[in-house]
């Protein structure tokens, strides 16, 4: 099947793609940047692109709050902030072509999950368009605010099955005056409790990664404390990410062992990014679902479902049937 | 000298006579349908587990706000399953359920409004207080509703482990209460409010049904409805019990006290400081009246010449602290700080913490009544926002004393009075509604961190469109489709035009 793919450009356009998708008994597939959606398999139907929203709405640097459209890249956000000094700590994996709609509708963390907190944890407003074509938003400018339920951890990683994004307002913190990688000579997955509050701790077959910012003398004193040489930041696997509670990772690393992946654990995070054959896959995905946690394939050629789980409980089921009545925002997002 | 003229305690004595039925206490008003939940309910939680009889419904017709209506019992289950079991009773007898716990709430989401004629029960989870598991491994801690705040965090520190959202009222409210408001505090500035810090949440459904929203897994193959859960306010269901994240405790922290002339130099100040090159972990603002009021009663060593005074923290490695304070001190002097300590070891920081946290008991002891506002604004309007309080303070002729989550923009204004004074309470609430539409004009929110309940509901329409709401009211009906879980909270009862009240009906002061 052939997709075919609507740009839009406002809002509105936005509201009338989805209105007509109901009448039409059509459903759609909503993508950004593609930096994701390019990579899971199965992707047939209408795309609504809207790679076309973009641009900062309003940077308020002395609030800590920047509102953009859902199509601005990453690397633009970042570029934005950094000239006052300021950043959001949402990152992707691998930054090509990333958008910042893309990454609350994900909700995937980047590397510094660990230190910076998931991406949930940034969003303090989010406009968007329902799949029953309603305008709407949630949350508010304020770093604090609970007025009204909190649909905007709702939206974050709802992958575009309940509404489309088409604006957002994050938090900010200043940059850190120092960053860098650093290397252990061999693995520990113990560090977490050893160095305190790591940006980011990476484990591998054969070493560990760390990540700290802050003071450099703090840095230098905390990779001194453990024998850290500076080092280059990893290249992460990019075929799949298994996601699980961080307390059963050493459970689920027993249980891939021979199954011929390389693998590298964000530990105390649960996020395991894996490269290899698609048996291995199979292996993994089912040692991470017996431990109560997911594998998101990202690599097409292996032929495999992207989620592939039990897909949604029973309330979020509801909360997706009031949201897209008529199942006009990818239906089968949890299936494939 | 005292604000406020003491007189004795005004209460109800309570009433002579044997009663046969303790939990009913001669209660005498009840339609054919409450009794038959009553006695299922008793049937459930027994005589200790249920009040149903004047008194007992009188100690729980509110929160620690004003409004207060009157429940047609009180039931206080001792474990999961018995509030499963007294859930099914309000289900089969049609009667809905008003959640509550220590009963700190200051926005009025437990008292317990119904429709017309249809008391709610209110069912207290106070009981079920236990620490169920310290995962010291795993830095995270599986809690019972009903454990307060501040043995939570007692049992952390004795290994090293602290948990971060620390509200005011933390030695009596409880971490279930705190889920569900979504709750801050004065260290969230850096570490983000309940939500950040719950990692799963045992949410009961009217059918007595447990759903484990678990978020321990970061990236979930479905909807994170843990995250609507957390902030609902009884409205979704009860929270039975929660697994939260614990953090490790800072090896280094340094504490700074500095007075200012003006407000108005002290918010100049906060907005350099969160401009910087490293956020503060806390940045609490306290006015002269605050400063007066705390100075008298706790001793802790404040300017009391200034009219504005500003506490800040910093925590983590020890140079990145140091590095911090000194900007801050800097930071200070430029703004034309008046006075400048720096806490040199932990005593002197604990002595600076205790007149902050002591406010609210101070206050008590000063003035008959106090109504506690919450509302937030863009740091960069503070300096505005504070201008503006004082303003409606002169103009209604009350005293408002007012310390703020500078940080965070989330500013706590206490208006003091004696309700006893003819017509007081009009200019009271007059104030609170007048600092609520100020914040609102500034581009700021009604509530930051105490909830909406039913005192903020109806000024949800002045922040979101009709289509926002009745997203939300969708949302809320999807998750909880019985109606049953604290009706009349959180969403205005009619989207639209109606004219925002502190006081609601079906709900008095």
């Amino acid at each position: 099947m052939t997709a075919t793919m609507t740009e839009v450009a406002t809002t509105d356009d936005i509201r009338d793609t989805i209105l007509d998708a109901r009448r039409d008994g059509t459903a759609l597939e909503v993508r950004g940047g593609g930096s994701v959606l390019d990579r899971m398999p199965g992707d047939d139907g209408a795309v609504l692109s809207v790679a076309g929203l973009t641009g900062v709405v309003d940077h308020a640097a002395e609030d800590l709050t920047i509102t953009v459209r859902t199509g601005t890249g990453i690397d633009e956000l970042q570029e934005v902030l950094a000239a006052s000094g300021q950043e959001c700590p949402i990152e992707p994996t691998d930054a090509a072509g990333s958008t910042v709609g893309g990454r609350i509708a994900t909700g995937l963390a980047g590397p510094r999950q660990l230190g910076a907190g998931r991406v949930r944890d940034w969003v303090l407003r989010v406009r968007f368009v329902t799949g029953a074509g309603q305008v709407a938003k949630a949350g508010g400018v304020t770093v604090k605010d609970v007025t009204g339920f909190d649909l905007c951890r709702l939206m974050t990683g709802s992958w575009g099955t309940l509404g489309v994004i088409t604006e957002v307002t994050l938090k900010l913190r200043p940059l850190a005056r120092h960053r860098a990688w650093y290397t252990t000579t061999e693995p520990r997955h113990d560090l977490d409790g050893v160095l305190f509050r790591p940006v980011s701790l990476i484990t591998t077959a054969d070493r560990t990664h760390v990540l700290l910012e802050g003071h450099p003398e703090d840095a230098a004193e905390q990779a001194e404390l453990v024998g850290l040489e500076p080092a280059e930041r990893p290249i992460l696997p990019t075929a799949a990410r298994a996601a699980l509670d961080p307390a059963r990772v050493p459970e689920f690393l027993a249980a891939i062992a021979g199954a011929g992946l390389r693998w590298a654990v964000q530990d105390g995070v649960g996020v395991c990014h894996l490269d290899g054959a698609v048996e291995g896959m199979v292996t993994a995905r089912r040692a991470a679902e017996h431990l109560g946690g997911s594998v998101l394939i990202l690599e097409p050629s292996l032929g495999l479902p992207a989620f592939g789980g039990s897909g949604p409980d029973p309330i979020a089921t509801r909360v997706s049937e009031v949201l897209d009545p008529d199942d006009v925002l990818a239906p089968w997002r949890w299936s494939r | 000298m005292p604000l406020f003229r003491r007189t004795a305690t005004r209460g109800r004595q309570q009433p002579a006579g044997a009663i046969a039925r303790p939990w009913l206490d001669g209660a005498s008003d009840l339609t054919p349908r409450e009794r038959g939940l009553l006695a299922a309910v008793h049937g459930i939680v027994g005589d200790d587990g249920l009040r149903a009889g004047h008194l007992g419904r009188a100690t729980y017709r509110r929160d620690a706000s004003f409004l207060n209506a009157d429940p047609v019992g009180v039931a206080l289950p001792r474990t999961v399953e018995e509030t499963a079991g007294v859930l099914r009773a309000c289900r089969d007898h049609g009667v809905p359920f008003t959640p509550r716990a220590a009963g700190t709430g200051l926005a009025g989401g437990a008292t317990p409004t119904g429709e017309e004629g249809v008391r709610p029960l209110v069912v207290s989870v106070a009981r079920m207080d236990q620490l169920r598991e310290l995962d010291v491994a795993n830095r995270r801690a599986w809690v019972e509703p009903g454990l307060v705040n501040a043995r939570l965090g007692r049992a952390a520190a004795a290994h090293g482990l602290r948990f971060a959202p620390d509200p005011a009222s933390q030695i009596a409210a409880t971490l279930g209460g705190n889920v569900a408001t979504n709750a801050g505090g004065i260290h969230v500035l850096t570490y983000g409010v309940m939500s950040q810090h719950v990692l799963a949440v045992e949410l009961m459904d009217a059918n007595g049904d447990v759903h484990v929203l678990d978020g321990r897994s970061p990236e979930l193959a479905s909807l994170d409805i843990r995250g609507v859960s957390v902030g609902g306010e009884g409205t979704l269901g009860i929270v039975t019990g929660a697994c939260l994240r614990l953090l490790p405790a800072p090896p280094a922290i340094g504490t700074m006290l500095a007075g200012f002339a003006t407000l108005r130099d002290a918010a100049a100040m906060v907005g350099d400081l969160v401009t910087s090159d490293r956020l503060p972990d806390a940045v609490e603002l306290m006015d002269a009246r605050a400063v007066h009021l705390v100075e008298g009663y706790a001793n802790a060593g404040y300017p009391v010449d200034a009219a504005a005074v500003l506490l800040l923290e910093f925590e983590g490695l020890p140079h990145g602290v140091e590095a911090g304070i000194d900007t801050a001190e800097r930071l200070a002097h430029a703004n034309g700080a008046t006075s400048v300590t720096r806490a040199a070891d932990a005593d002197q920081r604990a002595r600076i913490w205790k007149g902050r946290k002591a406010v609210a008991g101070a206050i008590a002891k000063q003035a008959p009544d106090f109504f506690l506002q919450d509302v937030v604004v863009p740091r960069s309007r503070l300096g505005d926002m504070l201008d503006e309080v004082v303003a409606i303070s002169e103009r209604e002729d009350l005293i408002i004393l007012t310390v703020v989550h500078a940080g965070d923009g989330n500013l706590h204004p206490f208006i003091l009075f004696d309700r006893r004074e003819d017509g007081v309470l009009d200019r009271v609430f007059r104030a609170g509604h007048d600092i609520v539409m100020t914040a609102l004009r500034l581009d700021g929110t009604v509530t930051g961190e105490h909830g909406v309940g039913i005192e903020k509901r109806d000024f949800l329409a002045h922040v979101f469109t009709a289509d926002d709401l009745a997203v939300q009211q969708a949302v809320r009906s999807a998750v909880e489709p019985s109606g049953l879980a604290n009706p009349d909270k959180v969403l205005p009862s009619t989207v639209g035009c109606q004219e925002a009240r502190m006081v609601p009906e079906g709900a008095w002061v």
